[in-house]
């Protein structure tokens, strides 16, 4: 094939690792917060540099691990959720969605 | 070639342009200083895609209209989109800067690069123009229009910078008060992170002071029948053995809207809104007759 892909074993070698440098779940990630508060994720770079890998590979294996990180049945939980969430706000407004918390606060309260 | 841009003031090309972006659809318009993308990762800062840059000049607009947000049908804002309104607008601006100033102006594509990164955070480049702040969901509001789309270029032409709201538009005081009381807020009960979702955080002092995002998740939900989608679909075609099922795979709901979505789409799609829906910026604007 012409164009470049990674080798399934560099793949599976290194693909938790550079989801995690990546921030595949963001903590602390956004601009604004303090720089002291901040996490952003590393660039392909310099995940690179850190693991001894070229970018490019890096930059695949990243981009491969995203689309894997969840399987085809996250997709099907997506459209689900999806439905849910707009319809319960359609027919109850903000206390379809936010009822149980309230319960749970009461429930904390009570205890 | 003379630019007209010679004889005119940084402030009166500015307004020209604010009341050009404005006539063309902008709900909102600032301008960001090129060089305050400090925080951006390095490779996708305004300097590096146009060498020069000066300032950045953002507009917003193309709202989803209060009916979309009223419709019990998720599939349907699923299926709108407005953003490339606002790309088209932004296109013009920068049209304008380089026929009657003179100046480069680079739009930013609303696309990724090959490494599936932003060329340039439009997000926060709308920030760093004071058109509004980053939530805790990570749309950029705006106090007065809630969510809406942005589109950025970047030029050499210098501008003087509007710089960040000192006042963020999120956490709104109703969700500070739904915080203080549920230790939660409309969105974050949404798509809460440790129930299965995508997003959490904590607020202090009526501010962000943490966040959370699972973003592989929200890819899920964002481009479920996009580019994402049909690569599961296309892989779960290809590891089956079974000639019917294949079929059946293929001939799927679920397939074929992927399909269409792609075809029919020559813009980003954010395919998910469940948190906006439930967002209380500007809430008064969705309530209509
Ligand atoms: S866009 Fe959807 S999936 Fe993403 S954070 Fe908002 S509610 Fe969750
Ligand atoms: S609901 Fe809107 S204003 Fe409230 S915390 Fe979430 S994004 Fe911020």
């Amino acid at each position: 094939m012409s164009f470049f892909f990674v080798d399934p074993e560099i793949y599976e070698k290194h693909k938790d690792d550079v989801l995690a440098l990546s921030q595949s779940i963001q903590v602390n990630y956004p601009e604004h917060l303090p720089p002291d508060q901040r996490s952003p994720a590393l660039s392909d770079r310099q995940i690179a540099e850190r693991l001894g890998l070229d970018e490019r590979t890096v930059r695949e294996i990243r981009c491969v691990g995203e689309r894997e990180y969840y399987d085809i049945e996250e997709y099907d939980r997506a459209a689900i959720f999806k439905e849910t969430q707009c319809r319960a706000y359609a027919e109850k407004g903000l206390s379809g969605i936010t009822a149980k918390y309230v319960e749970r606060a009461r429930a904390a309260k009570k205890d | 070639m003379t630019a007209p841009a010679e004889r005119m003031s940084a402030d009166n090309i500015k307004g020209e342009l604010l009341a050009f972006a404005a006539k063309g659809g902008a709900l909102v318009a600032g301008v960001a200083d090129a060089n305050a993308f400090g925080a951006a990762p390095e490779g996708h800062r305004p300097g590096d895609l146009l060498p020069g840059a000066k300032s950045v000049f953002v507009v917003g607009g193309a709202q989803p209209r209060a009916a979309d947000w009223k419709s019990p049908h998720a599939s349907f804002m699923e299926t709108s989109s407005t953003s490339d309104r606002i790309n088209a607008l932004g296109l013009r601006v920068a049209n304008q800067i380089e026929r009657n100033y003179g100046y480069y102006a680079l739009m930013v594509p609303a696309g990724v690069d090959r490494g599936r990164q932003p060329f340039v955070s439009v997000a926060f480049a709308a920030e760093l123009a004071g058109c509004g702040s980053k939530s805790i969901a990570g749309p950029v509001l705006n106090r007065d229009h809630g969510f809406m789309y942005y589109s950025a270029l970047i030029t050499t032409l210098p501008l003087p910078a509007d710089g960040p709201l000192e006042d963020p538009v999120c956490p709104a005081p109703a969700c500070v008060d739904m915080w203080d009381e549920h230790g939660t807020t409309p969105c974050l009960a949404t798509c809460p992170i440790d129930e299965g979702g995508c997003l959490g955080g904590c607020i202090k002092d009526g501010r962000i002071t943490e966040t959370r995002y699972d973003r592989a998740r929200c890819t899920t939900r964002a481009q479920t029948y996009w580019a994402p989608g049909f690569q599961q679909a296309l892989q779960a075609t290809l590891e089956e053995k079974d000639d019917a099922k294949r079929r059946m795979i293929i001939n799927s709901s679920g397939f074929t809207r992927t399909l269409w979505s792609m075809t029919y789409s020559n813009v980003s799609q954010g395919q998910c809104f469940e948190c906006m829906r439930v967002c209380p910026v500007a809430r008064p604007k969705h309530d209509l007759r």
